[in-house]
């Protein structure tokens, strides 16, 4: 249940730093459907990706494998990742 | 080597400014299209006239290039490269393409001019003094015909292609284009498929083209534009793809994100094929250092070049350098790293 807690809380901070970095108007943290195809459904690209995941490096100390960009195909994926890591670095 | 944080990284003033700069335009997603199959001069180791794109039907309807302009913009593409054989002798194809979508690019050899009317980046390609361009292009006193055309307008990009066999011309070419307030930038011949010319970079020219390349942009700095880092990536003797990875669809097998999912290169009849999608089609991969695919795969690049100061600096001066020869009123800013950086994981040769 912690940990469930843990990833809830993890996807609308990601949320919040994905609104805020990459501008997106109409959103917040809280109404971010994590389940939306962050390319076909939001607009994301390479190098919007690659902007957040510079910022989740910082936020996080987590570094995100260029090579693992295509499976991270949306905010739940994302968080995910990171939440993995953070566990695997714990 | 303590990593640096990206927050670190974008501190200082001037660099945080440049970085919002640039990311303004992150929502460029290109595609290419060639626009016609003639071409009014024929030149040695033309990659138009390689491969099988030179046989395709040539479509010069403009109600067909409206409609493909049109479906491309529907498809998230907002910014055209029109190329060849030679786009200045489709005008009317170029007015539709430009009305359709505002931001572009075309590669020309210069000799006629293009519209006003058209009001995309126009590149016009040099290859050399007169004496060269007589020779492996087989048009007469080139230089003069296409300043005679361009000067003046701020359309205009003079891309300066080094080959082999005229490293020395360039100071000259350059000087000239200078005094005449042209801006230029600097290609890279890149051997086609199969090519076995006398073109083909070697270590030695490789080596040879850098030096001019980093004196002309120190000799010129207000027409010349480039930076010390466009420089390592494009003379290194690693091609592009072994350097950064190459994001076009020939060599990167990924449709998920990026220009794998996105570019297209059109042949004259509208058609295209992923697996010949390229920025340059048959070009041998290995031996590739083209401007323009350095502009998308460098540029790409992000992640790997937020390590150091100097490393994110130098790939701010390429995108900063890549945005002013391609975006019609970006102005290049001055460089922010005038040292030679090695691409990440490689050394400076």
């Amino acid at each position: 249940m912690a940990v469930a807690m843990e990833l809830d809380q993890l996807i609308l901070n990601i949320a919040g730093i994905m609104i805020r970095e990459l501008k997106l108007e109409d959103v917040t943290p809280e109404t971010f459907d994590p389940d939306l195809d962050l390319v076909d459904e939001v607009g994301v690209d390479s190098m919007d990706l690659a902007t957040v995941a510079l910022v989740l490096r910082d936020q996080y100390r987590v570094r995100i494998d260029e090579d693992d960009y295509p499976k991270l195909k949306t905010l739940r994926l994302i968080s995910q990742y990171i939440h993995g890591k953070l566990a695997a670095g714990a | 080597m303590a990593e640096w944080t990206f927050a670190a990284l974008t501190a200082e003033p001037e660099v945080r400014a440049r970085w919002e700069r640039v990311r303004r335009y992150f929502f460029l997603r290109e595609s290419t299209y060639d626009m016609t199959r003639r071409c009014n001069i024929r030149c040695e180791g033309c990659y138009y006239f390689e491969g099988d794109k030179q046989h395709a039907a040539e479509h010069g309807d403009p109600d067909a290039w409206r409609a493909l302009m049109r479906a491309e913009r529907d498809r998230g593409i907002t910014y055209v490269v029109l190329a060849g054989a030679e786009p200045s002798l489709v005008p009317e194809l170029l007015r539709v393409c430009h009305e359709e979508m505002p931001l572009g690019a075309i590669a020309s050899n210069g000799i006629m001019h293009i519209p006003r009317a058209v009001g995309y980046r126009i590149h016009v390609s040099v290859w050399g003094n007169d004496e060269t361009s007589a020779r492996i292009r087989g048009a007469r006193h080139m230089l003069a015909r296409q300043i005679e055309n361009y000067k003046g307008d701020s359309r205009a990009v003079f891309v300066y292609t080094f080959t082999p066999h005229n490293i020395d011309e360039a100071g000259d070419v350059v000087a000239t284009l200078a005094r005449e307030d042209c801006k230029v930038t600097f290609n890279m011949f890149s051997a086609p498929v199969g090519y076995s010319g006398r073109l083909r970079h070697t270590p030695e020219s490789l080596a040879r083209t850098r030096r001019t390349m980093t004196e002309l942009l120190a000799r010129h700095p207000d027409h010349v534009l480039f930076s010390p880092y466009n420089a390592v990536a494009h003379t290194h003797r690693l091609g592009l793809h072994d350097l950064f990875g190459c994001s076009y669809p020939r060599r990167n097998p990924s449709t998920d994100l990026g220009l794998g999912r996105s570019f297209r290169q059109y042949r004259t009849d509208l058609e295209w094929d992923r697996d010949a999608a390229c920025c340059v089609p048959d070009t041998d991969c290995p031996d590739c250092r083209h401007y323009a695919a350095g502009s998308a795969v460098v540029t790409a690049r992000l992640f790997r070049h937020a390590t150091d100061p100097d490393t994110f600096r130098s790939w701010l001066d390429y995108v900063d350098t890549y945005l002013a020869v391609w975006v019609v009123d970006y102005t290049k800013g001055r460089n922010l790293c005038e040292r030679m950086t090695a691409p990440p994981g490689f050394g400076l040769d």
